[in-house]
């Protein structure tokens, strides 16, 4: 596959600026301010109802915003359709057509020349591992590999943009893997990756950085990194080969920590630091003074993060959190 | 449903245009996923072909249905009047068997039938029939036992006993007095009917002997003779009338394009709904702009519609010429009706492309399309009163409404024995063209909004508010 010709401007894949929408009574989207960078790798996150796809769909110039700028490649969504790979959160195959002519004709109406079409379609089902499926009709497909052949219908002509809405939802582990891991090539050859999920373990895996929002409200927009630090709960893990009954005096004369939380069968602890203390200078000190087994930084997942956050805001308009960058 | 919402669903600028090569791809798996399924060229191809070929070829196989007929019939009447007529008749068939026109016991029924009309040449004509008919007729009187002749019909040795009432052979017989004729349980109908004429007109020629009266020179002198009608024109020239083509020739081009038209447009309504029930339509939508799909939906189908009018076209103009009538088709009139085709079918398939882009099922669509389909009905109860008179003010005022101006133009155009008024044909032109223009248009403002809408169908003033949405 081709690397993707670096567009000379500068100018983000996408922007949305003040960008609101309501639907009757509902609000769903308030206000989002939103950029994606050139062949970066950005996760929508959010609960069910926050107002991704409602963004998806102002993002793709499907239905059109109330308020605010929204630049996508630098002009409007219907200019550049063949530039942008599109995955809907509501799949949809016409039932009776054969897979392989289903995707030649999604690669028809982005303007794919038919020459070679048919053997880049083949390869495409063997790289994410459909092969045999060509002269399928897609009514006999199981709904794992549907979402796979529209998966391909996306990403089949090479877009800039690639867009993906709920890609993994409803696949199983195996299949998830084989287009997360499709998604970091599409990624590595520089192509410009915005997915929404609600799935925290795939964002964390494979995003660089993640827009978080509620209620149509974006409530953090930060990379993957820095999110896991700002929220990291400071604090070490801590496994002592004696146990923590005759360990945790030791422990807690460490200097900087706060308290010493025990597991309920005593072979664990967490030892947590307060904020003068660097946690790293903590582990040091608990691995010279008791033996021990495992002893780690406490990491923070991202489904962490949006638990905490999405309750933290849940219902009421607030300031939405920003990332340190 | 608020503006606001309806503003939602209107794409935010105008695209870059049209791309024709989008259009085509679209139009094409349009047309090959409707002509390439069974129920298409089974229902629209090849079964009204079939039907064609059966209605053409069946009055030859009827003719060739030879029906032999031997045996003896038995004829009870008070004189023996009837049954002598009756021997005669069929003593024809006995000399004669082996002649030269090739009918059967159909054809002598239609010669019985056309005597009975007055035409005494038809009775001579039964002696020129080769069907295989060997009958002895044995005469008995109404006094005999007709039981045991009864028994022997019933078990088939007889074909038929035939009880003449003597009130019959009276010169003013009662009306409620009739012939009676049995017949075995398993008698071919046709001998059935065969035995019945002769011996009816058996009766006629006996009762009309009795009184002395030669029965030709009678026949003759009542026999009405036929009217050869032409119409005077306009110009001046004579048109020779033909009712049955004056009436079938219209009839046949117009529901010739009402079915082409319909059968694609309810295509077009079918597949809409089902690529929004699909979902697959937010997948298209992300390719195309929604007018680019309108587009390339009604040309898919426009190819479809065509084909079904080159096939049945084809086999009608090789029926005429077959028939040696090709005459009466002008190729002006074949070319007005391809136009006029045009403009009834992309009228037809906006409403259909409107109406399906706004439902979610089919359920939904017929609420929505009822009220266009009782309009669309009209040009069929137009058939006749427009066929009558092609040139009065029903057919002209018509011509000019839409959305049924091309059908009732194609009726007047085929079916007027004067050409039509240029300024009319041009008028309706105009107001028809003109018609579908604003058609498409509003359906292109109600399919753009109307695909990505769920929910509760619309109403009809939903549907013009979309129309007028900007």
């Amino acid at each position: 596959m081709n690397q993707i010709i670096t567009n000379s401007t500068n100018e983000p894949a996408v922007i949305l600026r003040s960008v609101a929408k309501r639907f009757g009574a509902v609000q769903a989207v308030r206000e989002l301010d939103l950029e994606v960078q050139r062949g970066a790798l950005v996760g929508l996150l959010g609960p069910n109802g926050a107002g991704k796809s409602t963004a998806i769909r102002m993002i793709m110039s499907l239905i059109r915003q109330d308020s605010g700028e929204l630049r996508v490649l630098g002009g409007d969504a219907l200019d550049a359709k063949d530039r942008i790979g599109y995955l809907p959160e509501e799949r949809g195959l016409y039932r009776r057509m054969r897979v392989g002519e289903f995707l030649i004709y999604l690669g028809r109406l982005k303007g794919l020349p038919r020459q070679g079409l048919s053997s880049r379609v083949e390869g495409w089902l063997e790289r994410i591992e459909l092969p045999g499926v060509f002269r399928s009709r897609c009514q006999e497909l199981s709904k794992g590999m549907q979402q796979k052949v529209q998966f391909i219908g996306a990403v089949l002509h090479e877009p800039d943009l690639i867009v993906l809405d709920e890609p993994f939802s409803g696949l199983d582990p195996v299949n998830a893997r084989i287009l997360i891991s499709t998604v970091q090539d599409l990624h590595r050859q520089g192509r410009t990756i915005f997915l929404s999920t609600h799935q925290m373990a795939q964002a964390e895996q494979l995003c660089e950085r993640v827009v978080l929002i509620n209620r149509g409200e974006k409530i953090l927009d930060s990379t993957t990194r820095e999110v896991t630090q700002r929220f990291s709960p400071r604090a070490v893990e801590i496994e002592p080969v004696a146990g923590i009954h005759s360990t945790r005096s030791a422990l807690e004369a460490i200097p900087g920590i706060e308290s010493v939380k025990a597991t309920e069968d005593g072979r664990t602890a967490v030892l947590l630091v307060n904020e003068r203390t660097d946690p790293h200078a903590v582990m040091s000190l608990a691995l010279a003074a008791v033996p021990c087994r495992r002893i780690e930084i406490a990491r923070v997942s991202l489904d962490d993060v949006f638990v905490r956050l999405v309750t933290e805001h849940g219902g009421h308009a607030r300031q939405p959190v920003r990332g340190a960058a | 449903m608020s503006d606001n919402v309806i503003d939602n669903l209107i794409d935010k600028k105008k695209s870059n245009g049209f791309r024709f090569s989008r259009i085509m791809t679209i139009a094409i798996r349009e047309f090959r996923h409707t002509v390439l399924t069974k129920g298409f060229i089974f229902g629209a191809i090849l079964f009204p072909l079939v039907m064609f070929v059966v209605i053409g070829v069946m009055p030859f196989l009827l003719s060739n249905d030879q029906v032999p007929v031997r045996g003896t019939i038995v004829v009870a009447d008070s004189d023996g009047s009837v049954a002598r007529a009756i021997e005669t008749a069929f003593a024809r068939f006995q000399t004669k068997k082996e002649t030269s026109i090739g009918s059967n016991t159909a054809a002598i029924s239609d010669a019985l039938e056309k005597s009975q009309r007055g035409d005494v040449a038809a009775l001579d004509a039964l002696s020129d029939i080769t069907a295989t008919v060997e009958v002895t007729v044995r005469r008995i009187s109404v006094d005999d036992d007709l039981a045991g002749i009864r028994d022997q019909v019933q078990s088939g040795e007889l074909l038929a006993l035939v009880e003449i009432p003597a009130k019959l052979l009276e010169s003013d017989p009662p009306p409620d007095a009739d012939i009676s004729l049995l017949v075995p349980s398993n008698s071919p109908a046709k001998t059935t009917a065969l035995f019945a004429r002769i011996a009816r007109q058996a009766t006629v020629v006996a009762r009309v002997e009795r009184t002395g009266t030669d029965l030709a020179k009678a026949t003759a002198l009542v026999r009405e003779p036929q009217a050869q009608t032409a119409r005077l024109t306009s110009t001046g020239t004579k048109a020779k009338e033909n009712l049955e083509l004056r009436f079938l020739i219209p009839g046949g081009f117009m529901m010739l394009m009402w079915i082409a038209a319909f059968t694609s447009a309810n295509q077009l309504l079918t597949t809409t709904i089902e690529e929004k029930s699909s979902k697959v339509i937010e997948v298209l939508l992300s390719a195309t702009s929604p007018l680019e799909l309108l587009a390339g939906k009604i040309l898919g189908q426009g190819f479809v519609s065509l084909l079904m009018l080159s096939t049945y076209g084809v086999a009608g103009i090789a029926g005429l010429a077959f028939l040696t009538m090709l005459d009466i088709v002008p190729l002006s009139s074949l070319i007005l009706f391809f136009i006029w085709f045009l403009l009834a079918y992309f009228m037809v398939a906006s409403i259909m492309a409107a109406v399906g882009s706004a439902v979610s099922d089919l359920r939904e669509a017929q609420s929505l399309v009822q009220p266009a389909m009782i309009v669309m009905m009209i040009p069929l109860f137009l058939w006749l009163p427009i066929s009558e008179n092609p040139t009065g003010w029903l057919a002209t005022v018509t011509s000019f409404v839409p959305p049924i101006g091309p059908f009732v133009m194609v009726l007047r155009t085929t079916g007027a024995v004067e050409p039509i008024p240029l300024w009319q044909i041009s008028l309706a032109l105009a107001v028809n063209g003109f018609s579908t223009i604003a058609l498409v248009w509003i359906a292109s403002r109600v399919f753009r909004i109307g695909v990505l809408m769920q929910g509760k169908p619309p109403t009809p003033m939903e549907l013009l508010r979309w129309a007028r949405a900007r």
